[in-house]
């Protein structure tokens, strides 16, 4: 399909949009869009789209949401830490990607950094050597590592053209919470160029940590999973994890989020109860990952992620609630939406 | 005051011709992106500057001359991305917005939140992570709820935001700049010539992500994005790009904040850093600086997911959808 051959139709009152635009572009008329026949919909388009996806999204609270079939576990998703790049000077030179094991490690465990030089057909390229200096954010440089390829230490496997090296926060940078560094990395291939990015992690020493223990219940038709934790110090913090069936598909999320005072607390976390009867499932289930962080400031202490953490009873579906949540604040929101999108005023 | 008076007459046109649609419009809330200083935060002008070219201004395309009424943030985009004087700043504004309170050029909502009004964000490039993290700690749930502003107003009162050119994954212009050993990339004429603080948190790396320490925006979050190269800066940029942000950050995509991705394959909905709440508009052949100042009514292609029809169905990713229109004259027709 292309400009010339599209038939091309300019919907409803996107054209009154264009008359609008008539009048109000600078310069502008009919021409300015004239190859259209595409359009992004109606006047009013984006209004009900929205309304629509907050109306969906109404039949959960905030603190719980179902996994669609087939979607990624959204506590591991953002705690497995992606690999970043920069591509070299040329088409033909390698990408230097740069990764950490985890997105934040918790003191006092050494930090484990990972390199790579792919080459843009595939393959690796063996580099002559691959640096990094680890900076705070100010650029204050408080250590450097050469990444090796040798089996040892944090490299896995000898040879597979990952390489790795290990740090070790020194005991006056370990932070009271938590703090961001970055790893200036410098590559230089075999052919001598040179290419460097920035990678990075967090360290955190956080203040309350799983004990280990949970328990779960029906209440008011919800699965409510509590996990105790410890607390060191007074402070916020936040859990979340999600639910899987016992066949290994995520089935539901949920957070929690609590001001604490040292000592031991139980953290709820809610499945509100709608969504197995969407997926048609009653349990048992398993806590697949369970992730708990200290929010009393930015940037968070993260707990290192506990996965398979509990398998919950049986539950008849009956016990679960079937009705639609409600949430009242998407449900404003798509009625102002709706409202606006009509060209009536509340 | 001449050149309040154009659009005035316009506006005036305008109500005329569409008095149903002037009822129901929204207020638009434009935030800005990165900053070299503080000037946007201390001065009006400069905020509002920032949208304009000669005499291309975003603003009055976008409110179709000024037919909708708006507000300009102004906030420090020195700092990280998740400061006071960044998102708490901003989150103060939007809900002064929605108070009816004018910006610092006069300029206010016609309706307040009160009133039933309802309020459309616009923001572009840090403006993306800033409102992310807004909108992702709304909730007493959320890991930092209310963290330094009333970031729960906020979500309770704005309808969606738009964000052209977010850096919502960081930038690989930030990667480079704060790695020190890539002269080749130049970014000497973009918005992150150093390794400043707001910089160092635009970076691709997960540990400075706004996804690790905020969940799904709690209002729709649509994206668009340019396309159109800056030379030397691309370089060191993955796939499709702007010059300063590329597609996997601006598409807000789930895994690789680097991946390599174009107008046929970047992620569609299912696909984005949280799932649910980012929604993919379109693309605009327009560098990171054009697509916020209307300066270069161009190319758009459909990208996948993306709100272009073709004959009633959606049109193929990649097509080329319009010739001639800048982002902001995309904004105009959304409303």
């Amino acid at each position: 399909m292309n400009d010339s051959t599209t038939t091309r139709r300019f919907l409803h009152s996107a054209a009154a949009a264009a008359a609008l635009l008539a009048l109000t572009l600078p310069g502008s008329a009919l021409a300015q869009i004239a190859p259209v026949d595409t359009a992004p919909g109606e006047r009013g388009v984006l209004a009900r789209a929205a309304a629509a996806s907050y109306r969906q999204a109404a039949r959960y609270p905030a603190s719980s949401r179902p996994v669609a079939p087939g979607a990624a576990d959204p506590v591991l998703a953002q705690r497995v830490p992606a690999p970043h790049s920069m591509p070299g000077r040329t088409a033909d030179s390698p990408v230097l990607s740069v990764w950490s094991r985890e997105v934040s490690f918790q003191a006092p465990a050494a930090v484990e950094l990972h390199a790579s030089l792919d080459q843009p057909r595939g393959g690796k390229s063996a580099p002559l050597e691959i640096t990094g200096e680890v900076v705070r954010a100010g650029g204050e440089a408080v250590g450097r590592v050469t990444y090796r390829d040798d089996g040892e230490g944090a490299d896995t496997r000898k040879h597979d053209g990952v390489y790795s090296a290990r740090f070790e926060v020194p005991a006056d940078l370990v932070p009271e919470v938590a703090e961001s560094f970055a790893v200036r990395v410098r590559a230089v291939t075999g052919d001598g160029e040179e290419i460097g990015t920035t990678g990075g992690f967090l360290y955190g020493t956080p203040d309350a940590r799983l004990t280990g223990r949970y328990r779960d219940e029906v209440r008011d038709g919800n699965l409510v999973i509590a996990a105790e934790v410890k607390v060191e110090a007074a402070g916020r913090f936040h859990v979340a994890g999600t639910l899987y069936s016992m066949k290994g598909e995520p089935v539901g999320w949920a957070q929690a989020a609590a001001e604490l005072a040292p000592g031991v607390h139980w953290l709820e976390l809610s499945y509100y109860g709608l969504m197995f009867h969407d997926r048609g499932a009653a349990g048992p289930f398993r806590l697949g990952t369970v992730a708990l962080s200290t929010t009393t400031t930015m940037p968070n202490a993260l707990n290192d992620l506990v996965e398979n953490a509990h398998q919950t009873r049986a539950y008849p579906l009956a016990r679960f609630e079937s009705r639609p949540f409600g949430e009242p604040g998407l449900t404003a929101a798509a009625a102002r939406l709706e409202a606006s999108a009509s060209g009536g005023e509340r | 005051m001449r050149r309040r008076l154009v659009p005035a007459v316009a506006a005036i046109a305008l109500m005329a011709a569409a008095a149903p649609q002037v009822l129901a419009q929204p207020c638009f809330i434009f935030v800005h992106g990165k900053q070299t200083n503080t000037s946007t935060y201390t001065n009006y002008s400069s905020a509002r500057s920032y949208w304009v070219n000669g005499s291309n201004d975003f603003i009055r395309t976008a409110t179709r001359n000024f037919a909708a009424p708006f507000y300009v943030v102004g906030y420090n985009g020195t700092r990280p991305y998740w400061e006071p004087q960044a998102a708490g700043e901003v989150a103060n504004e939007i809900v002064n917005a929605t108070n009816g309170i004018a910006d610092g050029g006069g300029n206010r909502c016609s309706r307040t939140y009160a009133q039933g009004g309802t309020f459309w964000v616009v923001a572009h490039s840090m403006g993306g992570p800033v409102m992310d993290f807004i909108l992702g700690n709304n909730d007493s749930s959320d890991p930092n709820y209310n963290y330094n502003g009333p970031y729960s107003t906020v979500a309770q009162r704005i309808s969606l935001a738009i964000t052209l050119s977010g850096a919502h994954r960081g930038s690989q212009g930030a990667d480079a700049v704060c790695s020190q050993s890539n002269p080749f990339c130049n970014f000497g004429a973009g918005f992150i010539q150093g390794c400043d603080d707001a910089t160092y948190w635009l970076r691709s790396d997960d540990a400075v992500q706004v996804k690790t320490f905020a969940n799904a925006p709690a209002r729709n979050v649509y994206l668009t994005g340019g396309w159109e190269a800056i030379f030397g800066a691309s370089a060191c940029l993955s796939g499709e790009d702007d010059g300063v942000v590329q597609y996997a950050s601006m598409y807000a995509c789930g895994g690789s904040a680097t991946a390599s991705y174009d107008n046929s394959n970047v992620c569609g909905n299912s696909f984005k850093q949280e799932s649910s709440g980012f929604l993919n508009l379109d693309a605009g052949h327009e560098n990171h600086s054009d697509i916020k100042d209307a300066s270069d009514d161009d190319d758009r292609r459909q990208v996948p997911d993306g709100i272009w029809t073709c004959s009633g169905s959606p049109c193929a990713p990649n097509t080329t959808v319009q010739t001639a229109m800048t982002s902001a004259e995309l904004v105009s027709i959304l409303w």
